[in-house]
């Protein structure tokens, strides 16, 4: 009987199109939206070289140190300035176009020309300040302890930094990330659509269908319980589907913890497969009411778990942090997030255990209502 | 006896929808269910299938009771309901195997029988159609052959032709015919007086959830008074002859309104006779006349003083 009713539930609900478009083609395309629209935010923190012209005069050609210095920083992958040496003229030209942001001329001091004040500005005004600095406590060193130029020299050569970086995680930090873990929460909860279309067939209050089947004589209970199997198997399928179209499609990182990311998905799955049924069978109105409660849990959730603006999991977290806790899709998300960016696993399993006393919840909820055998009304 | 069903009561709040119901079918039976929209057939028939709850009464099936997990029961059991119970996504082979599926477990003997369905309806030809490219006949016809799949002893059809064409309800009624010639009985509500009368070899008629007249349908007949109803079409009838005809011995009722003129008779024999002649004498102009017996809907007219389809 298994076979019979999981077979057959299987190929309704696959040939359901209204429901696949939700479950699985929506949140594809969701994140083909979200990586054009995003692709660039991840990019807008690492350095671009600064367009910059220095004047070819003779003081500049005569001051060997400053003009190797200044090629010096514009060579190379990490230069600091994309550098052209040109006439007065031409460098006033290509300010005036914007085509650089600043032209820097060499006379008794060093001089920067912009035409407005800004980061990039202040950073050629900062390396010209520095040049400058350097330059004349070398010369005041020397004439006053010549003994010392070496040891000068060498601590010019060898910049010493003393701040040390100290990353909590092996993972770069992406901003983008976190937009496409919410998807994924919402795409797993969006697995909703089909318990409630399991529990349209199972409530013979809902659905003739339904009354057809509980005449049948088969326990109500192992119909739904063949019915849901179908519908996990599905939505399992479906998020595994999502997850290898961000990873291998769009380059969407997960970290290494590729068994706990498959894990999370499942849980999700479930977690959403369920509330969909708890839902249909708690909310004695149409189907069209149905998909709206199922619709705006969905979108809210995802909404504070910062699918649509990335800084509202942090206010949520720092305002109501009892709500991140409470939004089952935060929690999914969060999941996903502290997976990939903590080597601990501790958020991770208070997440889960917490996602697990959620299923736990919308399973027995369900059972009860749907283990009602006789109904008041028709 | 196969079902028995002994003073059901169901409330809705303060509605009492079934009152004290009482009947039963008798094996080969086609048992009809007659009553108008909302006097409580369907209410009364999903308590029959256990799936509503009712606040008193007693229903057994097979002279067992019914329960929600009497599967023995429920496995002789066919229903078609009201509104069409189908999947829109699978076709209708598919549908038809997996309602059978329900019932039979063996494969080669459910291929037989789900064949054996699709001819019986005349689906032959749209075995791989979805429902939704089905017309409204043909969509009744799945929804009889899912029902009936799995060769059950009782069959429930409630209101299995509810707007259908006329072609599609008459294959459908024969169908049920057929069903009980192969030896099913057969519970069918409908308030079609029509259907009831052609295919029903006992009828229930019930009228706000209350058995009001049970019989075959010479039976409720003869429980009623009205014997015959004349119609004639009569030109210019005066007044006076009118209430003469009245008093006419057998004669309950006379209506004259545009150049109709209705009368009933009471039981008894020449009584068309009688009002020939009368008309003969009163020299009274007339081009039609005919005489009907009366119908199902007479009889619940004269119980209850409101029409069927009211």
């Amino acid at each position: 009987m298994f076979r019979h009713i999981f077979t057959y539930r299987l190929k309704s609900l696959l040939r359901d199109r209204t429901t696949i478009f939700w479950t699985i083609m929506f949140p594809i395309i969701l994140a083909v939206f979200f990586h054009l629209a995003l692709s660039n935010l991840g990019k807008a923190d690492s350095f671009e070289p600064i367009d910059i012209a220095v004047i070819d005069n003779v003081q500049y050609r005569e001051d060997q140190s400053f003009s190797m210095t200044l090629e010096e920083a514009s060579k190379g992958e990490d230069r600091l300035f994309n550098l052209k040496v040109v006439s007065e003229d031409e460098a006033k030209k290509l300010l005036e176009d914007g085509a650089i942001k600043g032209y820097i001329e060499a006379g008794s001091s060093i001089n920067l020309v912009i035409m407005e004040s800004g980061l990039s500005q202040s950073i050629i005004k900062s390396f010209i300040d520095t040049y400058t600095q350097t330059v004349s406590a070398v010369k005041t060193i020397i004439s006053s302890n010549p003994e010392k130029a070496q040891e000068v020299l060498n601590s010019i050569a060898h910049r010493e930094n003393y701040i040390k970086e100290v990353s909590a995680t092996a993972s770069e930090p992406d901003v983008v990330l976190n937009f496409f873990y919410s998807l994924i929460a919402m795409a797993c909860f969006y697995g909703g659509f089909l318990g409630l279309r399991v529990i349209n067939d199972t409530q013979a209050d809902i659905s003739s269908l339904a009354a057809r089947i509980n005449v049948a004589p088969v326990h109500k209970i192992k119909t739904f319980i063949y019915s849901m199997s179908a519908a996990l198997l599905i939505h399992i399928v479906e998020t595994f589907t999502l997850l290898a179209f961000l990873r291998y499609v769009l380059n969407i990182d997960f970290g290494s913890k590729t068994g706990y990311v498959l894990l999370t998905t499942i849980l999700g799955s479930v977690a959403g497969v369920f509330m969909g049924a708890l839902i249909s069978a708690m909310v004695k109105k149409s189907e069209a009411m149905k998909v709206a409660i199922l619709l705006a849990v969905t979108m809210g959730g995802s909404f504070l778990a910062g699918m649509m603006v990335g800084e509202m999991k942090y206010i949520v977290a720092q305002n109501l942090p009892a709500l991140s806790y409470i939004n089952p899709i935060n929690l999914l998300t969060d999941a996903l997030y502290s997976l990939y960016y903590y080597d601990s696993l501790s958020r991770y399993f208070t997440n889960m255990a917490i996602l697990a006393a959620y299923i736990l919840i919308f399973g027995l909820g369900t059972h009860l209502i749907v283990r009602r055998r006789k109904y008041a009304r028709l | 006896m196969v079902v028995n069903v002994k003073k059901l009561v169901k409330r809705y709040d303060d509605l009492i929808a079934l009152d004290h119901l009482s009947f039963s079918v008798k094996e080969g039976e086609v048992f009809g269910l007659l009553g108008p929209n909302g006097s409580g057939k369907t209410t009364a028939i999903n308590c029959i299938l256990s799936l509503l709850k009712y606040d008193k009464g007693e229903i057994e099936i097979f002279n067992k009771p019914m329960s929600p997990t009497a599967y023995d029961i429920k496995r002789d059991i066919g229903i078609v309901m009201q509104n069409v119970a189908v999947y829109e996504e699978l076709t209708v082979y598919e549908n038809i195997d997996y309602f059978c599926g329900l019932y039979i477990n063996d494969k080669i003997l459910r291929k037989d029988y789900v064949e054996d369905a699709i001819k019986f309806v005349g689906l032959e030809d749209y075995k791989k159609f979805t429902p939704k490219k089905l017309s409204g006949g043909l969509l009744r016809r799945l929804n009889i052959a899912c029902g009936i799949a799995h060769k059950p002893k009782l069959i429930i059809l409630d209101e299995p032709t509810v707007a259908v064409d006329p072609q599609s309800r008459n294959k459908i009624l024969e169908g049920i015919e057929e069903m009980n010639r192969q030896g099913a009985t057969v519970i069918y509500t409908s308030h079609y007086m029509e259907e009831v009368e052609q295919i029903c070899s006992r009828i229930l008629i019930i009228d706000k959830g209350k058995a009001v007249a049970t019989g075959t349908k010479e039976e409720l007949k003869e429980m009623i008074t009205l014997g015959e109803k004349i119609t004639i079409e009569a030109y210019g009838v005066p007044e006076k002859s009118i209430n003469s005809l009245r008093d006419l011995p057998n004669i309950s009722s006379v209506e004259y309104k545009e150049s109709i003129l209705k009368i009933k008779a009471l039981k008894g024999k020449n009584n068309l006779e009688s009002v020939l002649e009368f008309i003969k004498n009163e020299n009274i102009q007339f081009a039609n006349i005919y005489s009907e017996l009366p119908t199902l809907n007479d009889v619940f007219l004269e119980i209850t003083g409101k029409e069927l389809r009211d």
